[in-house]
């Protein structure tokens, strides 16, 4: 009988599934700036929010978050996790700003790369959960680190083109950081919907036994994922070590969770397998404008935190209804 | 004289999006009887039962039970009434063990805690009713094959003591011995008074068990009848609407081709005991005997999903490596493998119908790493038309499609990489008749073509209608090689269990 797996949505409108989430969290970046604009208009008089170089200020810091969440989508649609990106990002900028000159950029991407690549090589071939390889892939990194600098601040000093990726404004208007991050974005979407390597992604996070089975080596796959996903981390190091001209300790910290949760928000499901990479892209501009605004506000920093942790549990709520998971 | 109606439905509709999956449909079982409902897939069969067994809500209509108006609003409702289904999926969890699963919903308590022993005690019982005695309790679910999933499946329905059965297709996976414990049973039910409907695409297990018939075409009820006042003929006429004529595609006259793929002492740790096979282009060669004698471990074995395989496999005089999916399917010999389970192993449900498709010739469908657009869609749409599948929109989810359109699926997937060897795992396993006889058909064409085909079933009547030989196995060995007239369900059954008194030396 036709109707067996899943009992069937009512249909007639022709929005996608995946359109939903993305329509729903772009309405809640105007939410955002309205509320905060009304904010501003009673206490202020002025509009601050909606000034074309407010927004691209929130661009610019949300570019490093953006690229960290575009590599991070890749493995999450796989149905994996890349916790390692904390420390990762920190051992890129690291290594980068000790090594620096022209190398400092290679050898940024480089560390990321290969941290990506040994956490696919656990995950693909060894078998072992993503959640705790990687995790473990993150005390190492953090290890490795503090070894090398001996626990103290690094002294050394991020290079003129990294601070220049990072902080430099086409112009004096474009944030060269925005235009990097777009360069990443048009590299994953081409990718997701364009190559082998984004099919085979999608139909392994769906059911990677059927991919098997079809033939997708799906090992290589996840081995790429995971690499791509720790490029990622490492170019938002480079450009985070410019933006604040040195590394330090921790400095990757505040990117995990809020680069997950961009994701999640954007409508990519946490188990894998389905998401758009326009979601991601809301998702991290909802995620920075919803930050900034709430620290407009004046709101206490345990008053943001609640409101930030239940806006992405109300999101992804809404998201959630109404979907099966079949097994 | 007709019995009292059990249980009744009157005038029930039921609408999923436009599509009306049943229409104004009146329907009635009685006690003490087994009530058969065949259909096509798509017919409204399944839709009937998750509405009787509180799964889904009639849009209208009413329902009686006993006489009296009931309403279920969820599957609990319709438990605590007496009536339990068997779905067509499994719905058992199968990291827990098989004693967990059949008192899954209602646990015997200790002091509020689950009491281990009287579980086991009660799971022992149940397995015995239907004759499963080997089964362990204690063992996971995932370890057992899929025929004795299915008698948990069973016995679980039975540990909450129905009223009224309902069977959807659940015999499917079986194999022939666990179906006559099956018959067995359900007999010993129906002398106990208990109402049976039995949802089956077998006619001869129809013929066996029911006592009555109602026929299902697009969502209406077509006919109901007592068994035996109608000709098989006349039944699937009733079912697809039109007259058929002869079930399988004529097997060419002609002799043996010669061997293109040869399969030499084929072993694995033990369910495969030195396998040696052979077969030509042109050639459809089927896999016969007991359910878990090797049959499928030699598909997998042969498509490179197996680790440690020894033994030697040649292609046209040359040696294959079998050492994944990916190197079987691009090697010296192209091969295909339509697996057991088409919703977790052949298809990507939540996927789009396009998708599925092109997901096994990703390779030949792209320029560099990326995807031609233009080749898929040709691709997808000589699929579509080449397999009659019957589709919306190739852009919607595979899942939406009817089971046997969705064999139709794996299957052109396959096709659409160009294959010398087919390896088909029990394809018609809960299809319905008329995508069954296109499946036959298409085999045969494939098979004309020049490709070789392996077919696995459980089936005996396809075996003999569809193969040139058969190779019956028993215990990872093949016992016996079954040619021509030689193939009849006499001999295959006799190949298949004789040998557990006294064991051939074939391969010694």
């Amino acid at each position: 009988m036709s109707k067996t797996a899943t009992i069937p949505a009512p249909q007639g409108f022709r929005l996608k599934p995946d359109d939903k989430p993305v329509i729903f969290a772009a309405g809640f970046v105007l939410l955002i700036l309205l509320v905060g604009t009304g904010y501003t208009m009673l206490t202020q008089g002025s509009a601050p929010l909606l000034q074309p170089q407010y927004l691209l200020q929130q661009l610019q810091v949300g570019s490093f978050l953006g690229i960290v969440a575009a590599g991070l989508m890749l493995v999450i649609l796989l149905g994996h996790i890349d916790l390692s990106v904390p420390w990762t990002l920190t051992a890129a900028a690291m290594m980068a700003t000790a090594v620096g000159g022209p190398w400092a950029i290679p050898v940024g991407l480089g560390i990321g790369l290969l941290v990506g690549i040994v956490n696919g090589l656990g995950v693909a071939y060894l078998r072992v959960p993503s959640m705790i390889f990687t995790l473990g892939m993150n005390a190492v990194m953090r290890g490795l680190m503090v070894a090398h600098t001996g626990g103290f601040a690094p002294q050394t000093a991020a290079t003129d083109l990294m601070q220049y990726l990072a902080v430099a404004r086409i112009g004096g208007v474009i944030p060269v950081a925005l235009l990097v991050w777009l360069a990443v974005s048009a590299l994953v979407v081409v990718i997701l919907t364009r190559t082998t390597l984004g099919r085979a992604i999608y139909a392994i996070g769906n059911r990677e036994r059927a991919a098997y089975l079809s033939g997708i080596d799906t090992n290589r796959v996840i081995l790429i994922a995971f690499a791509l996903s720790g490029a990622a981390a490492g170019l938002a190091g480079v450009l985070l070590a410019g933006y604040s001209t040195k590394a330090y300790q921790g400095m990757g910290d505040p990117y995990l969770l809020p680069a997950i949760a961009a994701v999640v928000i954007g409508g990519t499901n946490i188990l894998g397998g389905r998401g758009r990479y326009l979601g991601t892209l809301v998702g991290v501009i909802l995620i920075v404008l919803l930050n900034s605004v709430l620290s407009i506000m004046q709101m206490p920093e345990a008053g943001r935190q609640i409101i930030y942790g239940t806006v992405i549990i109300a999101m992804l709520l809404v998201y959630g209804r109404g979907e099966r998971v079949t097994g | 004289m007709e019995p009292a109606p059990f249980f009744a439905l009157e005038n029930v509709s039921k609408r999923y999006g436009g599509v009306h999956a049943l229409r104004d449909v009146d329907f009635a079982c009685s006690r003490g009887s087994i009530h058969a409902v065949l259909g096509e897939n798509g017919a409204g069969k399944s839709t009937l039962m998750k509405i009787m067994a509180g799964v889904v809500q009639p849009d209208e209509g009413r329902m009686t039970l006993e006489g009296t108006p009931v309403m279920f609003p969820g599957p609990a409702a319709a438990n605590r009434a007496g009536i339990v289904c068997i779905f067509q999926e499994l719905s058992l969890m199968p990291e827990l063990t098989v004693a967990d699963n059949i008192t899954l919903s209602s646990p015997p308590r200790r002091f509020g805690l689950i009491d281990g022993r009287a579980q086991r005690r009660r799971s022992e019982e149940l397995l015995a009713r239907v004759g499963c005695e080997d089964i362990d309790p204690s063992a996971r679910v995932a370890d057992l094959p899929l025929s004795r999933r299915q008698m948990v499946e069973i016995a679980k329905a039975l540990g909450r003591n129905p009223k009224l059965l309902i069977l959807d297709e659940a015999t499917s996976a079986l194999t022939a011995a666990d179906v006559d414990l099956v018959y067995r049973m359900l007999f010993d039910l129906k002398a106990r008074g208990l109402s049976i409907l039995y949802i089956s695409h077998r006619m001869h297990e129809i013929e066996a068990l029911a006592d009555r018939c109602s026929v299902f075409r697009n969502g209406r009820h077509i006919e109901t009848f007592t068994k035996g006042t109608r000709s098989r003929d006349e039944i699937i006429g009733l079912m697809i609407g039109r007259e058929i004529e002869g079930q399988f595609p004529p097997k060419p006259e002609r002799p043996r081709p010669a061997p293109f793929i040869e399969i030499r002492d084929l072993s694995w740790e033990s369910r495969l005991n030195g396998v040696t096979l052979e077969a030509g282009r042109g050639e459809i060669v089927g896999l016969g005997g007991l359910d878990g004698q090797g049959q499928k471990e030699l598909l997998l074995a042969l498509f490179g999903v197996l680790r440690g395989v020894r033994g030697t496999v040649t292609v046209e005089g040359r040696t294959m490596a079998m050492s994944s999916p990916r190197a079987a399917k691009s090697g010296r010999a192209h091969m295909a493998l339509v697996p057991e389970d088409r919703k977790s192993e052949g298809l990507i449900l939540s996927m789009s119908i396009a998708d599925n498709l092109a997901m096994a010739s990703l390779d030949r469908l792209a320029r560099g790493p990326f995807l031609s657009a233009r080749r898929t869609r040709a691709v997808v749409q000589e699929a579509i038309e080449q397999m009659r599948i019957k589709i919306g929109d190739a852009g919607d989810p595979v899942a939406t499609l009817s089971g046997g359109n969705q064999q139709k699926v794996v299957i052109a997937k396959w096709l659409a990489t160009g294959p010398d060897v087919i390896l088909l795992n029990d394809p018609t396993r809960g299809i319905d008749v008329g995508t069954k006889q296109e499946l036959y058909r298409l085999m045969r064409e494939l098979a004309d073509a020049g490709a070789c085909i392996l077919f696995y079933s459980t089936d005996y009547e396809e075996l003999i209608g569809c193969c040139d030989r058969v190779c019956v196995m028993y215990d990872g060995r093949i016992v016996r090689a079954l040619e021509d007239e030689a193939i009849n369900e006499r001999n295959l059954i006799a190949s298949a269990l004789n040998i557990v008194g006294q064991r051939e030396p074939a391969h010694g």
